[in-house]
């Protein structure tokens, strides 16, 4: 059972969108919610145990481990059909259920606590597995225990498992509305520091952009979290299709994203998914081809991250991964590429070779939609970082008139001094400038300038003046 | 008409009752020979004459009483005014009891035409309302569907072909086939007389325009009353009687040199000696005449020397028992004339002057030459051929213009394309090849063994197909034989395909429908449905008992990397096996790892006995390769898919399969890099002096990634799945085996040069599409300035890089052990300092240089 994938879910909105996840692959495999398979779904060519493996008894249990500091989401969840889905030793709550309260340093400081427990999970579930591809983790970026926790979790898998991958479905805060969290922006910008650093790729699933889709696509005035959290799962479920439907191409979790992400900080990518549909809305009529599909999902509307369209900026598409399912004719795809670039309808970086790559997928048979084609769109855009400006401005705001930094000096982090937001901030402010300079030609070259050679010099003569007697022979 | 001839029954029943009770079928026969042929020979039609004639007759027998009742009814028939030639009557009923008495006294004159009668006759004449009697569904096929005109032999004898039917079957004759409307009248009367069941003999079947010449003639051989005037008239000395020259001719006839007429060697016929005393106007005739006689010789020769050589074969056997057919007509014409002559010489009539001459010879003998004529070119024509050759040969004087001969050949041709129709029918049914003379146009090469029988067994004899199939036939014809062969032989299948047996119930067997092609489409019809039914069947038993798309699924799966998890496995199972060098390299290793790759992904739930098949094979080696290199998956395939996977398609998969593994190794590599550049980004992170080389490793990196994966990504869509698709739909289609060879073969073909390992694309990779080609210069470009570009770059940096740190050994020697993993980790793609021959040569030192800085900096980063 080679290339398995961990799913670690992290606080309210990581346990929800992952009990949505499970549910839908539960479907398209034909999994019964006790984890046993239906008898239709017997023949399947699909490959469940890159998610699931099998108990003694059959069973189907996932590879997943629950984590919340408050007891609340995972109790609903063991409360609902799901409950004897996942393997009860891979939870783990908080005994006091006190939560994080909000506050990334709270979750930050409470998953140092709970590290042993929860790394047992982790390490035994890891062990359990032939040959570990990475861990998905799913969380948010404004909340306490999946940006708290979620960040020291990130931090201390890199040091368990440095080899392995590191994917984020990270949800960004809705901008549109004023979230009752005060904090979030402190909470998103030390978040988002260990996504750049720690994660070797981060799917921005954008609440703003959510909540605008179902709106404008789904015509769902006030949707409901469960309506957003099908939006969610349906992309997650998608972009891990090659993975469970095996082909010729991208048949694991690297060879997905290796493409999609040229250097190591740029690894921030956006989704997009046509047609949408939810169980309320009867489907529409409308022309579902290859052609339509990707064409479709190139158009801002459909893409869940919400940047504003800025002219000047020069924004591109670093590259471009399209999955799509359904009865596709392979003779489409070349013609639909062709067309795409006759008609320039995306516009690529100018330093390097760059395609739209298309990923055929079969779909579940056990899963009836009304579309014969639908398609995800993974794209890395340069674009994305317009989401870090605005975290990084919002915070300049709040950190201008010193606010709310009370809890946050009461954790041990800060105590001292403030030193790990200017850091975020540095790192978030060094990879808003990357992405900028990706949009230009000479970014082949990028970062050459800054150094110089005496600088090397110097730090060489640090280095080496710390340690064996080498100085005589260094040259002046 | 019947009732005319019901009438005329009576009376003769009334004189001749008693011989009629006993053998009526002789005098009816006579009876009707009479009435065909003498009945112009009277120089007058003196009904009274005759009637005298019959009572002195009977008075001469003394049977007054009987001469009595014929007068009185000699009165009553004058008085029945329907009946217009009541002389020719009479005069048929008197030479009816003329005829008796002969036979009574032992005559011999009409046994001839009464063994005759019993013969069978050269062409059988079936009327198209017999057509139905063939219908039993017998392989031997011996009817001919002819219209009434189109019957032959020399003698002309019709006859309906059946005696064991019982019923008379109502023949069609030409209404002035007789000129006498009470000639035709009885003979029709006489046709349909029930209880006889006897043959209806005819002398001379000609077609109408013959007719009348004919009778004449005819009139001389069947007349036994003829008078001997000829040979009695006092003729000058040196001239010769006509009865010599006759006689001479009837024994140059049959290819026997006179005394006058003698065989010339140099000119090859028969030349009447100079000095014979012939009349100048005779002499052409003669000489015409003599003609048969040379044709005769040629056609016998023929016919003769063929028919004892058993390696002429069917077709060859079949022509010259057409050619003896015709000749026992001649034959039967031969003993004819000489009866004539004899009776020329015996009897002496002086009754009617319709005796022998050499001009009426010469008249009569007119159809036999054409006759001849035309069997003597056939003979010629046919020289040093056989089998289906020869069949070709007859066919191309099928269209001849002249309706008699074109008949004859049709008769002819029927029988020579006998043995042709019926292995055609024994080979599509049965798929056996009775062809010991190889006249038949499939060939079969008994040498060849069973897995080679579909491609080379069975080929096409081109020279042996006959005219009248088309090419496209005989291929049709082949391949439904071949498919019968492949089922029984490769396939093991014995089961009946039972919509063609239903088929060939139906189907009418007919010899000429091969030949007349152009009028009814049966043969068509029943070639094509046999060998849909047999190509469905075939291809039914090849799906469903060999599974032959679960093999070209299997194919696709394994050989071409369709099971992409499998593969992946594979690969991260073999990483360590195949470093080594192939003689490092164990079969049953890589088997047993080959095993845990299937066991442990979704090829486990493939069909057991394709898994069975997969297997490792190493290829040759050459030196300096490592495992990967000589590394292959292998497919064995056996039994009747074997027709399809040939060992030479199976190499075109296995080169696909190298070229797909080594692509499929570069994206493996390049994920690795790509993995490790994503971990040593965050280790190194607090050396932002590093950056500027890691960034230009990580563009490049890219590209090469981008490069690998557009590669795959081609590969997958426009050379895979674009050929698999056409294939499958192929597939669908497909018709016959060959077609699914030919389908399968294009998959090949297209997959091989699309992936550019076709020899055209070799070296230059150049491709004929120029969207190929577009896509290649493209590569090229990137290949050529961006990427070198990069690498002179980076390897200028590096270069740099390099000449801060002073080569050191010893420090380099300490490090080396303890830093082994991290050197891999930083190491990870080898970009930079394998390139440099000055780096390669002081690489140690100076990695363990970088590597020192690089550990203080991690332990003072740590703390």
């Amino acid at each position: 059972m080679p290339r398995e994938i961990i799913t670690l879910q992290l606080g309210q909105c990581g346990n929800q969108i992952g009990m949505e996840f499970w549910k839908q692959l539960c479907a398209e495999h034909g999994i019964s919610p006790e984890g046993i398979l239906e008898d239709f779904a017997t023949e399947g060519t699909d490959r469940k145990d890159v998610f699931f493996y099998q108990a003694d008894d059959e069973h189907y249990i996932p590879r997943s481990v629950l984590i919340d500091l408050e007891p609340r989401v995972i109790n609903s969840i063991m409360t609902s059909a799901y409950a004897n889905l996942y393997n009860p030793e891979n939870i783990y709550m908080s005994k006091d259920g006190g939560g994080a309260g909000n506050n990334w340093a709270s979750g930050f400081t409470q998953g140092e606590g709970v590290y042993e427990e929860v790394f047992d999970i982790i390490d035994r579930e890891a062990d359990g597995s032939d040959s570990l591809e990475g861990f998905v983790v799913c969380h948010s970026i404004a909340g306490g225990t999946g940006s708290g926790m979620g960040s020291y979790i990130l931090e201390k898998l890199n040091d368990r498992f440095p080899k392995k991958l590191i994917q984020t479905y990270s949800v960004f805060p809705n901008q549109d509305e004023i979230s009752d969290v005060v904090v979030q922006p402190y909470n998103s910008l030390l978040t988002l520091k260990r996504l750049t650093q720690n994660a070797d790729c981060v799917v921005v699933l954008d609440n703003t952009a959510l909540h605008r889709i179902a709106a404008e696509r789904l015509h769902i005035d006030t949707p409901t979290f469960a309506q957003i959290n099908h939006l969610v799962s349906t992309v997650m479920a998608t972009s891990t299709t090659t993975l469970r439907y095996p082909g010729y191409m991208n048949n694991d979790l690297i060879g997905l994203i290796a493409s999609l992400i040229p250097t190591p900080r740029l690894h921030f990518l956006m989704t997009g998914y046509t047609p949408l549909t939810t169980d309320t809305q009867v489907a529409s009529i409308r022309k579902t081809t290859v052609l339509d599909v990707m064409r479709r999902l190139l158009q801002p509307k459909n893409m869940m991250v919400s940047t504003p369209v800025h002219r000047q900026a020069n924004h591109c598409y670093i590259a471009i991964l399209n999955i799509i399912q359904g009865e596709v004719d392979p003779t489409q795809v070349h013609k639909s590429l062709q067309r795409i670039r006759e008609r320039k309808l995306a516009q690529f970086i100018p330093w390097g070779p760059a395609s739209i790559q298309v990923a055929l997928s079969r779909k579940s048979p056990y899963v009836q939609t009304a579309h014969r084609v639908s398609g995800l769109m993974l794209a890395n855009h340069t674009s994305i970082s317009d989401l870090f400006e605005r975290c990084v401005r919002q915070y300049d705001k709040l950190r201008k008139r010193e606010a709310f930094l009370d809890q946050f000096k009461r954790t041990p982090i800060f105590k001292d001094n403030l030193d790990e937001f200017d850091d975020s901030r540095e790192v978030l402010q060094q990879l808003i400038d990357e992405y900028h300079a990706a949009t230009k030609s000479d970014y082949i070259t990028w970062g050459t300038q800054q150094v110089l050679r005496r600088r090397i010099y110097i730090d060489v003569k640090d280095v080496l003046a710390c340690g064996a007697s080498w100085d005589e022979k260094l040259p002046e | 008409m019947v009732e005319h001839a019901r009438g005329l029954y009576d009376k003769k029943e009334a004189f001749s009752s008693y011989k009629l009770q006993h053998a009526l079928s002789p005098y009816y026969k006579v009876a009707l020979t009479t009435l065909g042929s003498s009945i112009y020979s009277l120089t007058e039609t003196d009904e009274f004459e005759i009637a005298e004639k019959i009572k002195r007759k009977f008075v001469r027998q003394k049977r007054d009483k009987d001469a009595a009742v014929f007068s009185e009814l000699h009165r009553i028939l004058q008085g029945q005014k329907l009946l217009r030639n009541r002389w020719a009557i009479l005069y048929l009923l008197h030479r009816l009891s003329g005829e008796s008495t002969s036979k009574q006294k032992g005559g011999t004159s009409s046994t001839f035409f009464h063994s005759l009668s019993s013969h069978l006759v050269s062409t059988p004449f079936v009327s198209q309302h017999s057509g139905q009697l063939t219908t039993d569904g017998s392989a031997k096929i011996h009817s001919v569907t002819g219209s009434s005109t189109a019957s032959s032999g020399i003698s002309s004898i019709r006859s309906s072909f059946h005696s064991n039917d019982p019923s008379p079957v109502p023949q069609s004759v030409p209404p002035s086939y007789l000129k006498t409307p009470a000639g035709a009248q009885l003979l029709r009367g006489g046709q349909v007389l029930p209880s006889t069941g006897e043959r209806v003999l005819h002398l001379l079947g000609r077609n109408q325009t013959d007719t009348t010449l004919m009778l004449r003639s005819d009139r001389t051989i069947s007349t036994t009353s003829t008078s001997y005037r000829m040979s009695r008239k006092p003729g000058s000395s040196d001239e010769l009687s006509e009865a010599v020259i006759l006689r001479e001719l009837v024994y140059v006839f049959r290819g026997i040199e006179g005394k006058y007429i003698k065989y010339d060697v140099t000119k090859e016929g028969y030349r009447i000696d100079a000095k014979a005393g012939i009349p100048r106007a005779l002499r052409k005739a003669v000489a015409k005449l003599a003609e048969c006689g040379w044709m005769y010789n040629q056609i016998w020769k023929y016919a003769d020397s063929r028919s004892t050589d058993r390696a002429f074969g069917l077709v060859g056997q079949s022509f010259c028992d057409a050619l003896h057919q015709e000749l026992t007509e001649y034959y039967r014409l031969m003993s004819v004339l000489e009866a004539q002559l004899k009776q020329n010489d015996d009897e002496v009539l002086s009754d009617h002057g319709s005796e022998l001459t050499v001009r009426r010879l010469a008249v009569w003998m007119c159809g036999p030459h054409i006759r001849l004529k035309t069997m003597a070119a056939l003979v010629d024509v046919c020289q040093g051929k056989k089998g289906g050759a020869l069949a070709t040969a007859i066919h191309s004087y099928l269209q001849h213009g002249d309706p008699t001969v074109r008949s004859l050949i049709r008769h002819m041709l029927a029988l020579v394309a006998q043995p042709i129709f019926s292995t055609i029918i024994t080979w599509q049914y049965h798929g056996e090849l009775e062809d010991t003379y190889h006249e038949f146009f499939v060939a079969s090469d008994p040498t060849v063994k069973n897995e080679r029988l579909w491609h080379e067994k069975y080929t096409l004899r081109k020279s042996m197909i006959p005219s009248f199939i088309s090419l496209e036939q005989a291929k049709k014809i082949l391949l439904t034989g071949k498919s019968v062969n492949f089922l029984r032989q490769v396939c093991h299948d014995r089961t009946s395909i039972r919509s063609r047996d239903i088929i060939r119930q139906t189907e009418t067997n007919q010899v000429e429908s091969i030949f007349s092609q152009d009028v009814n489409g049966i043969f068509q019809k029943m070639i094509d449905a046999v060998y849909k039914e047999t190509s469905r069947h075939l291809l039914d038993i090849l799906h469903t008992k060999y599974k032959f798309v679960d093999h070209l699924k299997a194919m696709r799966r394994y050989l071409l990397l369709g099971q992409g998890d499998f593969i992946r496995y594979l690969m991260d199972l073999l990483e360590d096996d195949l470093a080594k060098p192939p003689q490092m390299l164990f079969l049953h290793n890589l088997t047993s790892i080959l095993e845990t790759a299937i066991r442990g992904t979704n090829a486990q739930y493939d069909d057991i006995d394709i898994l069975r098949r997969l297997d490792v094979r190493l290829l040759e080696v050459s030196p300096g390769d490592i495992g990967w290199d000589v590394f292959s998956l292998d497919y064995h395939v056996d039994g009747p898919v074997q027709t399809v996977f040939t060992p030479e398609s199976m190499i075109i998969y296995l080169r696909v399969f190298n070229f797909l593994w080594r692509a499929k190794r570069m994206e493996y590599i390049l994920a690795g890099i790509w993995k490790s550049q994503m971990s040593n980004a965050r280790i190194l992170k607090s050396m932002p002096e590093l950056s500027v080389v890691l960034h230009h490793c990580h563009m490049l990196a890219s590209e090469m990634v981008h490069f690998v994966q557009q590669v795959q990504y081609y590969i997958n869509f426009e050379v895979l799945e674009c050929s698999w698709d056409e294939l499958l739909n192929k597939m669908n289609d497909a018709e016959d085996l060959d077609c699914v060879i030919a389908a399968h073969q294009v998959f090949l073909d297209t997959i091989s040069t699309r992936c550019l390992l076709d020899k055209q694309s070799q070296g230059k990779w150049g491709v004929t599409e120029t969207e190929e080609r577009k896509e290649e210069r493209r590569r090229k470009d990137f290949r050529h300035t961006m990427l070198s570009a990069t690498k002179a770059q980076l390897s200028v940096l590096a270069s740099s890089y390099q000449e801060i740190w002073p080569p050191s050994s010893s420090y380099a020697i300490n490090l080396e052990q303890r830093h082994k993993n991290f050197n891999f980790r930083l190491d990870f793609n080898e970009q930079y300092n394998a390139r440099d021959p000055k780096l390669r040569r002081s690489r140690v030192p100076h990695k363990t240089k970088r590597r020192d800085r690089e550990e203080k900096m991690k332990q003072r980063s740590d703390e």
